[in-house]
């Protein structure tokens, strides 16, 4: 071999080499999955699986519907005895953080690098109410730290009140974002149907929200935010709104409580919420209940059964919970009119906001009533009972006992206002493990301990014990 | 042949030169193999210390100069060397035994290349297609079972199934720790498709027809496997595929029949006291919850005493409540294999040929489940020029299957599940005609459950595979040191499966279809050099280098209609949702530039070198494998053989290899969801990848020594190993606040040490041709997972789960522990108990086991007698625990015997009532409760402490004694020690004698009698088999509801002409 070839030699394998490695990376492009994300697509994905999640049946049908009386178990009874499946309160957890947080904090990152403020808006909307959904569950969480795998590996938990009071920072900063760009829009929209002062409506609503759950705690945050609304107009969803709801669809896009009916038998409608109906006549009772299927009158079951005694009260005698949301295209409401009504009702009364409570609570119950397809004389009866007309020094039994026939069904927001309420008076679950109490709030998944050890315990230490038992923050009562 | 030849040209010089010094004598005879008394030509008959030597003529008549006293050598290949001393008599004939260890043993290394077994500087043990074809499994895995150390092969459930292999312990935390099966020199598939689609699914290498298999080669770790690179670090199971030349003669015709018989080997000891129901009552209306506790899947009702009692196949009337011992034992069937083949072989100066057919049905212990398997196979040699060589291999597998078992207690697909939540009263004769008139199910529940024999010819899992593997082979000898050669080879096959679930199976009203299929493929082409030269006459240099191209791609199509539109007809068409479907493609290329090199010295001393270097597609950059061994044949290189030691050999080595990581880990994507009506949805991955990704790097150390003392009847061969594998691949769960729910780890590191002990023995061999051998292999593995991340938050990598028990690796830990709910103890470590008597979970899962065992052994014994021959293997793991949801499940159930004690009186049930609030102690079963309460005589106390310290006195009723102990929650009391010993194999042969066979104008014809698992001389696991997978992964240990084992027995017939 000549010397001076050497040089040469080495320059055809380094050509050779690199040639080779670059057909390796063409090679190892994912042909399965787009590593470019589509903004519209995104914000689909989030609404719909964050809000089967708030319908589904981990947070709501295993956990807190059964917390709040609104359903009980007939089959596989120890969810209603507080014995949670570890699965169903892990899931809670992942399915918001993995596919929530997530999807909405690379939605908000689209909106920027895309200039597309539509979906920063909907993006910090959406994120917003899914922290504060996991906050009121499980008090403090991990927040402003929170969605940043690159920094941090295992995020530190933050207080309640530092999750809220960024919550209402962050929706603030949203609606600021929707007034400055009156002519964003958004795609993808199951949710508001890409109506952007909907949206805004919806953010308004989450801020009032907010502000009555830290009430309270902290009275002059609160005042402080409702006084903000009123200076931004007081824009809330009026009657004949769109509200925020999510429209299921037919098999496979159905309801999580319509999928759960198609193959499973395990619930029926509580007794608490019977009685209840029953003893106020309420008008809503064939709504909300299912005849049993073998006839006969209304028959709710206990909370809390063993299965023996459960099993022993016959599936086809009792009632089951009715058809408007155990069909496969029952909507799934996030935020409503009748609570916005509500909201405002109690805000009026506490003197947070500017209005006359007694006829805000009269207009948020005919519109519970409404949206059931139930107007005229049965409402004035209904209204002009004793046990329902307004009475500004029983205000948080009114208010507590009609918000939560109101929200019949969504377990988390009424869970989370009976607790903050403190009525309507349930009776906890008849063989219940904790000690004749109800839970007041979701543990932490069992994962946390494994794989955010530190941060959890610093998180414990500060709440209290990881117990069903240990009140949140916003709970004082 | 050169060097004898020589030496048979100088003889007549050197016989005059003996001639002339001392008085010599003239010695001859026969040289005759003990074993078929077959004489032996060219054998060597040399006098021992001289130079004088001859070979026997093709009579094996030989006749040789020697003194008196002298001792006569006498070697020839397969044979041990024979040593006689020369006395009065003029005639010796000599007998020759079998050679258990062949000193110029040739053995296949990586990358099939042949290399004298002395020359290693590792262990590798090897298997000859007798072992393989009389085995008759199946599953070409288990014939491996106890034959070779440090090997630990896992059983599939029932007759069919996977099987898992690992050798010496686990390297990889999360990855396939399962070795690298390589078919004559080309990586062949052994995956495990559709893991998680509740049918246990054949592992691929099962395609392989076990009677084309001439030899297979176990390179046990990566001092053996380095020449495979990245791929090494499992060790490799080299297979050598039968070929012309292992025909005798010119053409030979061999027909093999054989038919094997699988019965289980164990079914759950079943209670047959107490029948269907809750609290002792029961009565059934519709099944589902109607009547008297009648949806409830349990045995904790009334007394099976003729009582009656309503029960699912009388229409509301009340009829006798018996029990039927028999029930779940009558619904298995008896399995069989049936197994014939045929092969024609030949050889002639110009071609080698091989051609064989072999047809496999398999019938499994489930009512309708089966698989039938055709394989072809074609191996020729055409030897073009003297210097040009061309070798084809074709086979050529179809598998096909109506129906395979399901596993995993799925209820959709399950029958075990079933059986372990059942009423004991229910008799499965009556469930054969499981359709009602209407087309709905018959059955004796219908909260839960199909009817079992619905679940096995309605709910079926049909399977279609075709795979051909193939490969082409060109040398060329460029001259007399240096060959080139060229080889090509393909593996490919497509895998079809279509899974019913029919109308009205229970959970599944409008039932399913789908169709799952894959095409899996790899294809290497490689490029050798080789050059042999001797250097002088002390040192032998063999290099070799060369380079590979492999192209692998697996692709799978799934498609599902969710619920059938009409029922009966499974199309995809007949939907009444959108179609659930994905699929996937996945691709890989890897070019390898490889060498070796191995120097010897005076046929003695060895040095071992191999170098490989890898660029994946995989992977960011390219890496560098190497390894060094040598060898040092002690016994010739001080000259101390003798009589007595017939070989001392020492070896050792280094090496370092690697564990390639799955195409595309590299960067994030956003897979799509199921659209929201027509809304697509796209959503972010939960799993963060790595762009910097490694691959597992394992460095391993290996020593050992072979000896052979009096003419090799007794063996040893001792390895001790140690392997350090780091950069372990972990998809590791991060907390989900994250954002993700997992990112790609690359650290960790997982220590493995251990020694390998194998004795080999000839107890007694008679001049009648009387032989007994015995084979003893001993193999301790030790791990430890030593990290598992960098940043210290990870604390347990989950490698399977069951409910709420896991297999983790955990550090600090041997790999593989199970990790699950425990009993809460005081600190004297007392079980406590709560207030009502049940025993406390503590709040922390613990380590409860170790799936991995201690050690592995076995006892091989064979003996044989002119034809006749009867082998019979013993093999044992200690040490290793496992978790049972048998015994978890059937206990809490109520219809295992072992809930017998405490349920009456005469079962040693307590008397006692209810108050109201609690249950009260009574002193005897003729006692009367206080206001008239019921007295109840099924009462049980948990041998427990209370928090304060005394003494539990609570009492249960006896079904809830054993729903609490054996909870869901608390594993603990479900796991067990899994170590056992096995009856794993019983053979017996003969073979006709020769006489006989050449009069019906045949070669050979060889009867043999095979059992498998026949047995257990020791287990402490009731009711289950403590041998059990459902898969060939890393989370082992679990039993969840897999079928029960079988044994099997078997007859074979194998005639060549």
């Amino acid at each position: 071999m000549k010397k001076w070839l050497i040089p040469f030699y080495i320059l055809v394998a380094a050509v050779i080499f690199t040639g080779c490695r670059k057909e390796l990376d063409r090679i190892n492009i994912n042909p399965n999955e787009p590593t470019v994300p589509e903004p519209e697509y995104l914000l689909a994905n989030g609404i719909k699986s964050n809000v089967d999640t708030y319908w589904g049946s981990d947070a709501t049908m295993e956990t807190s519907l059964l917390y709040v009386q609104y359903w009980a178990k007939i089959q596989y009874p120890d969810p209603d005895r507080y014995i949670p499946a570890s699965t169903n309160i892990q899931n809670v957890w992942n399915n918001f953080y993995a596919q929530g947080i997530t999807d909405f904090t690379t939605l908000i990152q689209l909106g920027d690098s895309l200039k597309q403020p539509g979906y920063k808006a909907t993006g910090i909307i959406m994120r917003s109410w899914i922290f504060q959904v996991l906050t009121d569950l499980y008090g403090d969480i991990p927040y402003t730290q929170a969605g940043k795998i690159e920094t941090y590996l295992t995020p530190k938990y933050d207080s309640q009140k530092v999750v809220y009071n960024g919550l209402l920072a962050e929706l603030k900063e949203a609606v600021a974002i929707i007034d400055a760009n009156p002519t964003a829009s958004v795609a993808g929209d199951s949710l508001l149907l890409g109506n952007m002062q909907g949206w805004k409506k919806f953010a308004n609503g989450l801020r009032s929200r907010i502000a009555l759950r830290i009430a309270d705690r902290d009275a002059i945050t609160a005042k402080k935010v409702f006084d903000e609304l009123a200076a931004e107009g007081n824009i809330f969803f009026k009657e004949g709104d769109r509200d925020a709801r999510l429209n299921y669809l037919t098999s496979p896009s159905q309801n999580p409580v319509g999928k759960n009916r198609e193959t499973r038998n395990d619930y029926r409608i509580s007794k608490t919420v019977i009685d209840y109906l029953q003893a106020y006549n309420d008008p809503r009772l064939p709504v909300y209940a299912a005849k049993p299927a073998d006839g006969g009158p209304y028959l709710g079951v206990t909370n809390g059964l063993t299965a023996d005694s459960a099993s022993r009260l016959g599936f086809s005698k009792t009632s089951d919970v009715g058809s408007v949301f155990t069909v496969s295209q029952a909507p799934a409401p996030l935020f409503t009119y009748p609570e916005q009504l509500f909201i405002l009702a109690e805000a009026a009364q506490r003197g947070l906001y500017n209005g006359d409570a007694a006829e805000l609570y009269k207009a948020a119950i005919r519109a519970s009533f409404k949206q059931y397809g139930i107007t005229g004389n049965p409402v004035d009866d209904y209204l002009n009972q004793g046990s329902v007309k307004y009475d500004p020094a029983n205000y948080k039994k009114l208010i507590g006992e009609q918000k939560w026939l109101a929200l019949f069904s969504e377990g988390i927001e009424a869970f989370t206002e009976w607790r903050r309420l403190d009525y309507p008076q349930l009776k906890p679950a008849y063989t219940g493990v904790l000690s004749g109490k109800i839970p007041v709030r979701f543990t932490y998944p069992s994962s946390e301990q494994a794989l955010n050890g530190v941060n959890y315990k610093a998180a414990v230490a500060r709440q209290g014990a990881d117990l069903l038992t240990t009140k949140v923050w916003f709970d004082v009562y | 042949m050169n060097y004898f030849r020589r030496l048979l040209c100088l003889l007549p010089g050197l016989l005059w030169l003996q001639q002339s010094i001392a008085q010599e004598v003239r010695v001859s005879g026969v040289v005759t193999s003990r074993a078929d008394a077959q004489r032996v030509p060219g054998a060597i008959v040399r006098v021992k210390g001289t130079n004088i030597g001859t070979q026997t003529d093709p009579d094996g008549k030989y006749s040789i100069n020697a003194h008196e006293k002298d001792t006569l050598q006498v070697t020839s290949l397969g044979f041990e060397p024979t040593f006689v001393v020369v006395g009065s008599n003029r005639v010796i004939n000599i007998f020759l035994d079998n050679s258990n260890r062949k000193l110029d043993e040739v053995v296949v290394t990586a990358l099939g290349i042949s290399r004298e077994k002395k020359s290693l500087g590792y262990a590798v043990q090897e298997l000859k297609s007798k072992d393989i074809s009389e085995a008759k499994e199946t599953n070409l895995v288990n014939a491996l079972a106890g034959k070779i150390a440090g090997v630990q092969v896992t059983n599939s459930q029932g007759n069919l199934g996977s099987s898992r292999i690992v050798i010496r312990g686990e390297t990889s935390i999360a990855g396939n720790n399962q070795p690298l099966f390589v078919l004559d020199g080309v990586p062949v598939d052994n995956s495990q498709l559709g893991v998680g689609t509740g049918r246990d699914f054949a592992n691929a290498i099962s395609d392989l027809n076990p009677d084309d298999i001439a030899a297979i080669s176990v390179l046990k770790g990566p001092n053996a496997a380095a020449l495979y690179g990245s791929r090494a670090s499992g060790g490799v199971i080299v297979i050598k595929t039968k070929t012309g030349k292992d025909t005798k003669g010119g053409m030979g015709v061999t027909v093999n029949s054989g038919v094997t018989m699988d019965k289980l080997l164990i079914l759950p000891d079943f209670q047959n006291s107490y029948g269907q129901g809750t609290g002792g009552q029961f009565s059934y209306k519709d099944g589902k919850g109607g009547g008297l506790n009648d949806g409830v899947d349990e045995s904790w009702g009334p007394k099976m005493d003729g009582r009656l009692i309503p029960q699912f196949f009388s229409n509301g009337e009340a009829v006798p409540f018996v029990p039927h011992p028999n029930n779940v034992k009558d619904f298995y069937v008896t399995g069989y294999t049936m197994n014939n083949g045929l092969s024609v072989g030949g050889t002639s100066e110009k071609i080698d040929y091989r051609f064989s057919y072999n047809n496999t049905k398999q019938q499994g212990i489930l009512p309708n489940t089966g698989i039938s398997r055709n394989t072809f196979a074609a191996s020729n040699t055409f030897r073009l020029t003297p210097k040009l060589t061309l070798s084809t291999y074709a086979n050529y597998v179809r598998s096909a299957a109506d129906n395979l078992p399901g596993v995993d207690g799925r209820r959709g697909n399950s029958v075990t599940l079933q059986f372990i939540w059942f009423g004991r009263q229910v008799d499965v004769e009556k469930l054969k005609n499981y359709k009602n008139p209407d087309g709905t199910d018959f059955n004796w529940n219908h909260s839960y459950y199909s009817n079992p024999y619905w679940i096995q010819n309605e709910n079926t899992v049909g399977l279609q595979r075709n795979r051909f593997l193939g490969n082409a082979r060109l040398s060329y000898e460029i001259n007399s040191w240096l060959t080139a050669a060229f080889r090509i080879g393909t593996d490919y096959y497509q895998d079809r499966r279509k899974y019913r679930v029919a109308y009205y199976t229970n959970g599944t009203p409008f039932g399913s279809y789908t169709e799952d299929a894959y095409a899996v493929s790899e294809t290497n082409g490689e490029f050798t050099l080789n050059a042999k030269k001797k250097l002088g006459s002390d040192f032998d240099i063999d290099v070799l280098a060369g380079g590979n191209l492999r192209t692998n791609q697996y692709e799978q199509n799934y498609q599902q209609a969710p619920r059938l539109a009409i029922k009966g007809v499974y199309t995809l068409n007949n939907s009444r949702d959108p179609l659930v479907s994905y699929n996937i493609l996945n691709r890989q290329k890897v070019y390898s530039g490889f060498a070796s090199a191995q120097v010897g010295f005076r046929n003695y001393a060895f040095l071992n070198l191999t170098a490989r270097n890898d660029w994946s597609s995989t992977l960011p950059v390219s890496y560098f494998y190497p390894s060094v061994n040598a060898s040092l044949v002690l016994s010739e290189a001080l000259h101390i053989q003798g009589d007595a030691l017939s070989l001392l050999k020492v070896r050792g080595g280094w090496a370092q290899v690697g564990k390639d990581t799955d195409p595309y880990q590299q960067v994030n994507t956003y897979p799509f969801n199921t659209p929201f009506g027509s809304q697509p949805l796209m959503t972010v991955s939960d799993k963060y990848l790595n762009k910097n990704i490694k691959p597992e790097i394992t460095t391993s150390t290996e020593v050992g020594i072979e000896a052979g003392f009096f003419h090799n009847r007794a063996r040893v061969d001792v390895t001790y190993y140690n392997t350090l594998s780091r950069n372990q691949i972990l998809l590791a769960d991060v907390s989900a606040s994250t954002g993700y729910l997992k990112k790609l780890l690359n650290s960790g590191e997982l220590k493995n040490h251990g020694i390998e002990v194998q004795l080999g023995g000839t107890p007694y061999i008679s001049r009648s041709g009387f032989r007994w051998d015995v084979n003893v292999n001993y193999a301790r593995n030790v791990s430890e997972v030593l990290s598992l991340d960098a940043d210290g938050f990870l604390n347990n990598y989950v490698l399977g789960s069951s409910g709420n028990i896991q297999v983790i690796a955990t550090k600090g830990q041997r790999y593989g522990a199970l990790f699950g709910g425990a009993y809460a103890r005081d600190s004297e470590g007392h079980i406590l108990v709560n207030a009502s008597g049940r025993p406390q979970i503590d709040p922390n899962k613990k380590v409860l086991g170790y799936f991995t065992p201690k050690w592995t052994g076995s006892i091989n014994n064979s003996l044989s007698f002119k034809g006749f021959s009867l082998g019979f293997l013993i093999d044992t793991k200690q040490g290793g625990s496992i978790w049972s949801g048998t015994n978890s499940t059937g206990m809490g159930t109520g219809v295992l015997a072992a809930t017998m004690p405490g349920r009456d009186a005469e079962n040693g049930g307590l008397p006692y009532y209810y108050d109201g609030t609690k249950n009260v102690q009574l002193p005897s079963h003729d006692a009367t409760a206080p206001n008239g309460a019921v007295v109840k005589h099924d009462g049980i106390i948990f041998d427990g402490y209370t928090a304060d310290g005394k003494k539990n006195t609570a009492i249960l009723s006896a079904q809830d004694y054993y729903k609490a102990v054996y909870s869901s929650s608390l594993n603990e009391s479900a796991v067990y020690d899994a170590s056992f010993i096995k009856l794993r194999e019983i053979k017996i042969g003969y073979m006709l004698p020769q006489s006989l066979v050449q009069k019906w104008g045949l070669q050979a014809v060889n009867i043999a009698l095979v059992g498998r698992n026949l047995g257990y001389l020791s287990k402490h696991t009731p009711n289950i088999d403590p041998e059990t997978a459902f898969n060939t992964g890393n989370g082992q240990g679990l039993e969840t509801l897999q079928i029960p084992t079988t044994r099997s027995f078997g007859f074979n017939l194998n005639v060549s002409f």
